[in-house]
């Protein structure tokens, strides 16, 4: 999968997001809102779905290397995610569903595209 | 020489951090002198004038069961109970210090306490010396003097060799989730530079970051301090209380005691510890009531543990 086709299918809009991140290849998905869980979670091309606001997100989810991050339910992120983001070059959207949804809605994007 | 530098803002950063170093029992006296129950107010008066003391130990045996400070030989003096055994006139609730602790929880105890000096004890219990301000400012200057030495001495050779010793420290301060995690992502990024397998990476920023934001959501503040040399990263986090009553719960997965506002952060899992201690190869905490915490972790750079 694509970060284009994931963004398309949750109905996600950028918060910050360089050229070229319709490409970006996302192999995995991680969905918690645990910080704790989130820098232990291991996975290559990962993306990470939250419904936490805070900047220190950005932080971790660059700490662990992920790929992008798509908030959602759509969660009003405060500026200083974007600006934390933008800092790590890290790929923020947010987007309409719930998490539950999300993972079924990426879970059959991931099978059609398999 | 009767103040302590406060393991505080006031003090600069290489200074705790010196003190981090150092534990009590370095810079403690230890040819005490002690008197027992039964002696005289008049001998402990001989005791301190003779030998230029302010405080003596009470013992029952190898044990601390009270002090008798100046003060109370001055009250005495007024009283005219010279005479009176120091059974009845010490201070009888006397706070003691672990030899093993940190340089700072000393500090941190001469600003919480009013008292001068404080008696060190053994794992045992068992008093192996005292503790004065003065010992504490001696040492400071020892250690800081000895450190310049080594930079003098070591700065040509080190340009020499190329050995690149990263070292960086930090302050944090309480419920500052902005700035948190910055040292980690500097070290992630200079790990990064000298070709760091990335699974090692990983584990120490996790260590790092953990560590972090730690003090950050559970202390009154702290330093952060990274030194990665040739073969390991050592992250040391050092704040200046509350302390943890209880190590072992706080080591064990899913134990607790954020508030409401630090979990609706993401954090508060009760997996910090356990997680800084899962990804090191060394793994060291110690903490002390009003006093402080101080964890120190290590990551060898070579070996992979995963």
């Amino acid at each position: 999968m694509n970060l284009k086709q994931i963004v398309e299918v949750l109905d996600a809009t950028p918060l910050y997001a360089e050229n070229g991140w319709e490409s970006l290849k996302i192999t995995e998905v991680f969905a918690s809102d645990l910080i704790s869980d989130i820098l232990v979670s291991e996975g290559d091309d990962q993306l990470l779905l939250t419904s936490l606001t805070s900047p220190q997100v950005v932080r971790t989810a660059a700490l662990i290397g992920a790929t992008a991050i798509v908030l959602v339910h759509r969660r009003q992120a405060p500026p200083g995610m974007a600006t934390v983001a933008r800092e790590q070059a890290m790929p923020l959207f947010c987007g309409a569903v719930a998490t539950y949804d999300a993972c079924v809605l990426l879970g059959q994007l991931k099978e059609r595209d398999q | 020489m009767n103040e302590v530098p406060q393991p505080r803002d006031e003090s600069g950063l290489r200074i705790q951090e010196l003190a981090y170093g150092l534990k009590v029992r370095d810079v403690m006296t230890s040819k005490i002198f002690t008197v027992t129950r039964r002696c005289t107010m008049w001998e402990v008066q001989t005791i301190m004038k003779s030998n230029g003391i302010s405080g003596v130990p009470v013992v029952d045996g190898c044990h601390v069961v009270g002090i008798v400070s100046m003060h109370d030989i001055m009250v005495a003096i007024e009283g005219g109970y010279l005479d009176d055994t120091v059974a009845s006139h010490m201070v009888s609730d006397v706070q003691t210090l672990s030899d093993e602790v940190p340089l700072t929880f000393a500090m941190s105890a001469f600003t919480k306490y009013s008292y001068r000096r404080f008696p060190v004890v053994n794992q045992n219990n068992e008093l192996v010396g005292i503790v004065t301000p003065r010992n504490i400012n001696l040492a400071l200057i020892r250690e800081l003097s000895r450190q310049l030495d080594e930079i003098e001495e070591g700065e040509s050779q080190l340009i020499d060799k190329k050995i690149t010793a990263f070292h960086r420290i930090y302050r944090l301060t309480r419920y500052d989730f902005e700035h948190a995690g910055r040292a980690s992502a500097e070290l992630k990024k200079e790990l990064k530079a000298r070709g760091v397998p990335s699974k090692v990476i990983r584990r120490a920023a996790i260590a790092s970051y953990e560590l972090e934001i730690n003090v950050v959501a559970h202390s009154h503040g702290g330093t952060f301090t990274m030194l990665v040399d040739e073969g390991r990263v050592r992250i040391t986090a050092n704040d200046f209380g509350p302390g943890i009553p209880d190590v072992d719960a706080a080591m064990t997965e899913g134990f607790s005691t954020a508030n409401d506002w630090i979990r609706s952060q993401g954090f508060g899992a009760g997996m910090g510890l356990p997680n800084v201690k899962r990804v090191s190869d060394e793994f060291e905490i110690q903490s002390g009531v009003e006093m402080g915490t101080m964890v120190k972790a290590i990551v060898y750079l070579k070996k992979g543990v995963d």
